[in-house]
């Protein structure tokens, strides 16, 4: 049996009253399992955000339920959203979500502070070698490059064990190169983690890397296509060295 | 204490600036209390030495001593474990190279008031005085003989003794019996004897004649001094204060206690408003972190431990540097700047700032709790 980590029904929300009323997300449902990694595209303004916010804990649905690892989490005050967000969700954000004044070791040991259960020492290894930054933990963020920093930025969200991971964009500020090494290194991340993965973007090329793609036009979710997750990672990597990458830039 | 110590580690500039202004208010609160102390000891210092519980004055002296004036033999209504009469004025003493104003006590060299010197001997001859150490300072010695203003006498030092400031003049202990011939005015007094009146403006009669006969002047002293407890009766025609309120009472002590705490007062204020100002701004350039590390799921609670951890440590830094320049400076200010320093009192004030600049910093946390990280994230 699937286990969704992510499950919102009926969710709707809507901004304002009257006539300044505005429906950002009409009735939605979304299931999202355990590796799964899907993509929702969407021009701006369309409700992919607004989506990805609900599904985080960050605000409230207007209409409808949302579960994260089982919880309910629409019926819960802002605190305790906070703690489910804490145990069970990891966020990879446009402009990186790294505190500037912490190198990245220490970025891995706030977690350590705040919350138990995160990856042991092994494991913190083997993913700081997968995502190529073993090199880079004595350096603070302004001294990385765009990528380093997203790469940063995955092993942060990663590192507390999420079984939710929500990336807003987190490809926005890198160059197509680097676009799609960090893609190919999320999806292959929240594989190897088992974490369900939703990646709000509005580059279509980088859809090519995941199970399921989501289009969403004015609050209303459509799906719009669904494939195998791992033969895509490969046929993804495939089709962007035809459209003309090469080996360095992955 | 880990956010809050990493973030000074790396920003090493700005927080510097917030410990430089702490600092200087410390620097400033320590100094201002060590002239406080100072200037209250250069008033009160006599008195302390004496290490008497009360005073007793005339009541229609309004709590002066100087317009105090009561017969000595009143001493003996007194119920004390142990008294001391105790005769003041103020005068001006010259030894030919150096003067200074002075002030006078006439007691009784077997009552407890009667100062132990640190250097010399103690009077015994008429016109003997034990004067205050600080006088050394200003070029009087053991064996000096001292020209008086208002007065024909000549006293002569025969020893110092530390910790005899009185109301911010130096104090010559002498004799009681000798006292009388040396108070301004004693000559004129000499002079009327013979032709004393009673309050009602008639000749006074006395034990040794008639009016119109010669008399003797009684005894006078401004104030009864006494150890024990509070007294169940007073004599009638006079006042019992405890010693601090006799102190509290001396001509602009109170004013001048009062002016400088409420400068430290203030400036505590102004060390919190500053505090507060200064990590408000650095909490607001932070509000997009703060905001993602909440949307991460770090707890409000957290991120204010981490603003107070850090305001704790400016503050304790800036404090204890504070202090340190305090203490140091103090080693280079000439002896004629009246600053004593109370470490006790110093330690309090110190407390009190690390608590005002925490205080400060609640403005800080109070914009952390109301950050919301959908908004932090958003934009």
């Amino acid at each position: 049996m699937t286990e969704h980590v992510l499950q919102m029904e009926d969710v709707t929300k809507t901004f304002g009253s009257g006539r300044t009323e505005v429906r950002a997300l009409k009735k939605t449902s979304l299931d999202v399992s355990r590796g799964e990694v899907i993509a929702i595209i969407g021009p701006s303004g369309s409700g992919k955000s607004t989506l990805l916010t609900i599904a985080g804990g960050l605000q409230g649905p207007t209409e409808g339920e949302v579960r994260i690892a089982g919880e309910r989490i629409t019926e819960l005050g802002e605190k305790d959203r906070s703690k489910v967000r804490l145990e069970h969700v990891g966020f990879i954000l446009q402009s990186s979500n790294l505190v500037p004044f912490l190198t990245v070791s220490d970025q891995l040991k706030l977690l350590d502070k705040v919350k138990k259960g995160n990856m042991t020492k092994e494991e913190r290894k083997g993913l700081m070698e997968e995502l190529g930054i073993t090199k880079l933990t004595e350096k603070y963020p302004n001294d990385l490059s765009g990528g380093e920093r997203q790469r940063v930025a995955i092993a942060k969200a990663l590192y507390s064990n999420p079984s939710l991971l929500l990336a807003d964009e987190p490809t926005a500020s890198l160059d197509s190169d680097r676009a799609f090494e960090v893609m190919k290194l999320l999806k292959s991340a929240a594989v190897k983690k088992d974490a369900a993965t939703i990646v709000v973007t509005h580059d279509t090329r980088l859809t090519d890397y995941v199970d399921k793609v989501y289009k969403m036009v004015d609050g209303v979710l459509h799906l719009e296509t669904e494939k195998g997750g791992a033969a895509s990672l490969d046929e993804g990597r495939t089709d962007f060295l035809e459209k003309g990458g090469n080996e360095d830039g992955i | 204490m880990f956010l809050a110590w990493r973030e000074i580690r790396q920003s090493k500039l700005r927080f510097a600036l917030v410990t430089a202004v702490l600092l200087l208010v410390s620097y400033l609160v320590f100094f201002l209390s060590g002239l406080a102390s100072g200037l209250a000891g250069l008033n009160r210092e006599a008195v302390d030495k004496w290490q008497a519980d009360g005073i007793y004055l005339t009541d229609e002296s309004d709590k002066s001593l100087t317009q105090s004036m009561m017969e000595v033999d009143l001493a003996d209504d007194v119920v004390a474990d142990e008294t001391a009469v105790l005769a003041q004025t103020n005068l001006i003493a010259d030894n030919g190279d150096a003067k200074s104003g002075v002030a006078l006590f006439g007691i009784r060299p077997d009552e407890f008031i009667m100062p132990e010197p640190t250097e010399g001997d103690e009077f015994s001859d008429e016109f003997e005085v034990i004067a205050s150490d600080s006088l050394k300072e200003e070029g009087f010695s053991v064996g000096d003989e001292l020209d008086l203003s208002g007065s024909e006498v000549t006293l002569t030092i025969t020893g110092f003794t530390d910790d005899a400031r009185f109301n911010a003049a130096p104090v010559l202990y002498m004799n009681l019996e000798d006292f009388e011939k040396v108070r301004p005015g004693a000559a004129a007094m000499a002079q009327q004897e013979g032709s004393a009146e009673n309050p009602d403006g008639q000749p006074a009669e006395t034990d040794q004649g008639l009016p119109g006969e010669t008399v003797e002047q009684p005894e006078m002293v401004n104030a009864i001094v006494v150890k024990g407890s509070q007294p169940d009766e007073v004599p009638d025609d006079l006042e019992y204060l405890e010693s601090e309120t006799f102190i509290e009472n001396l001509p602009g002590y109170t004013e001048q206690n009062l002016t400088l705490t409420f400068m430290i007062y203030f400036l505590f204020a102004i060390s919190a408003a500053v505090v507060a100002i200064f990590l408000y701004v650095l909490t607001v350039q932070k509000i997009s972190m703060f905001g993602v590390m909440k949307a991460q799921g770090i707890s409000s609670a957290y991120l204010s431990r981490s603003v107070i951890a850090q305001t704790f440590i400016l503050a304790v830094i800036g404090v204890l540097i504070g202090f340190g320049l305090t203490v140091l400076t103090g080693q280079f200010l000439p002896a004629a700047v009246p600053v004593s320093f109370d470490y006790g009192m110093m330690a309090i004030y110190g407390a009190v700032l690390i608590a005002v600049a925490i205080l400060g910093a609640l403005v800080s946390v109070w914009t952390i709790v109301k950050i919301d990280p959908l908004e932090a994230i958003s934009g």
